[in-house]
């Protein structure tokens, strides 16, 4: 398998996805860390849109050196759901 | 240099603004399409240069062609192709507002007599020079998107061709039928038709490709070009911020419209569209 030299799937958690996450969608939504949280719905929330949820996603993905399913893609909208889809994506890969 | 009066055709609005906007974010050439990147290093300027020669490999250019781009823009293929391949070219826009651009770079090229602007839709445009035996390669680089008539638009390519020609589509698709059926009326395609195009239809490959063979062509290749395109729009995008305040006082708020158009269209290559060359042969 490949992964990036920064995460070796075997210890990547969810939490650590959540972080990560989190950092990737404050930058791309101009909005602070704390604002956001594992609920957060990246399709309504303020200041956000289905183009920014798409580069939040291409941004996880090549951290992660992953291809999420496109069903993962373009149906996951909270935080927690895509921190989900990218551990299985990592377990599975 | 010989043209049809430049009476603005009802095209979108987006190619009829200040030519100057476009000369502050394009390459010199001002090719408003996919370049063609060789190494990291490329510039923005060079691909552009390595997709014109591509685009000539394609259609099989030899020197003296007899060519037609359909939806010429600021006439990069047809004034390149002119002086670097001596080809006859003839070119099609609906943007008066091009046409006029380009006849004064005809003018400061030297290159009268070889090119030849026609203003309006190809659809219905009157193409009265067509070469005796018809032209040896039809182009369309980022314009067949903005033709409801998809197959119309192919047979009439193919009828202004001579036998063995060549036909070059390169075009910005919906990745499947699927992905254009869910994300067609999104809202950053309609940001995109109502403040960038005005009326265009991203069809997937599959429609193009049909189209031409049902117009009878012959497909000779299909090219993914999505990454370069990818990079082609990075870095207009860098140049749109970098130009900001010049572009806007052209026209103001421009900036931001063409940076937010440029960021959707980025966002999407590979998870909702692809760029693909098409290159087909008037032949059995």
């Amino acid at each position: 398998m490949t992964t990036s030299q920064n995460h070796a799937a075997t210890t990547v958690t969810v939490a650590d996805i959540t972080a990560t996450l989190t950092r990737i969608v404050a930058a791309e939504l101009g909005v602070p860390e704390a604002s956001i949280s594992a609920d957060s719905n990246l399709r309504t929330m303020e200041g956000a849109d289905s183009v920014k949820v798409l580069r939040t996603v291409a941004k996880i993905e090549r951290e992660y050196d992953i291809e999420l399913e496109d069903a993962d893609v373009f149906e996951a909208s909270t935080v927690a759901d895509i921190a989900r889809v990218v551990h299985q994506a990592l377990e599975t890969s | 240099m010989t043209s049809t009066a430049p009476a603005p055709a009802d095209t979108n609005q987006h190619y009829d603004l200040n030519p100057d906007i476009f000369g502050l974010f394009l390459d010199p050439l001002r090719k408003y399409s996919s370049g063609l990147y060789a190494t990291p290093e490329t510039t923005l300027a060079e691909s552009q240069v390595a997709k014109l020669h591509y685009v000539a490999d394609r259609l099989q250019v030899s020197d003296g062609a007899r060519l037609l781009d359909v939806g010429c823009g600021w006439g990069s293929l047809v004034l390149f192709m002119a002086s670097e391949y001596h080809a006859q070219v003839v070119g099609v826009s609906p943007a008066g507002r091009q046409h006029d651009y380009i006849t004064g770079r005809v003018a400061e090229l030297g290159l009268g007599g070889r090119v030849k602007i026609l203003t309006g839709h190809f659809e219905d445009v009157d193409i009265a020079q067509v070469p005796k035996g018809g032209f040896d390669g039809v182009s369309m680089l980022g314009s067949i998107v903005h033709m409801p008539d998809l197959d119309h638009a192919m047979r009439r390519a193919r009828g202004l061709l001579r036998r063995g020609g060549r036909f070059y589509v390169s075009e910005s698709c919906f990745r499947n039928a699927a992905t254009r059926a869910a994300f067609d009326t999104g809202p950053g395609l309609e940001f995109v038709r109502q403040a960038i195009f005005g009326w265009g239809d991203m069809r997937p490959l599959s429609d193009l490709v049909r189209a031409a063979e049902d117009a009878g062509f012959s497909v000779v290749s299909v090219d993914d070009l999505t990454d370069d395109y990818r990079r082609t729009i990075d870095d207009w995008h860098a140049n749109v911020l970098a130009r900001a305040d010049a572009i806007d006082a052209i026209q103001p708020g421009m900036a931001a419209t063409l940076a937010h158009y440029l960021e959707i269209a980025n966002a999407g290559w590979g998870y909702t569209t692809k760029h693909y060359a098409l290159t087909c042969k008037k032949a059995r």
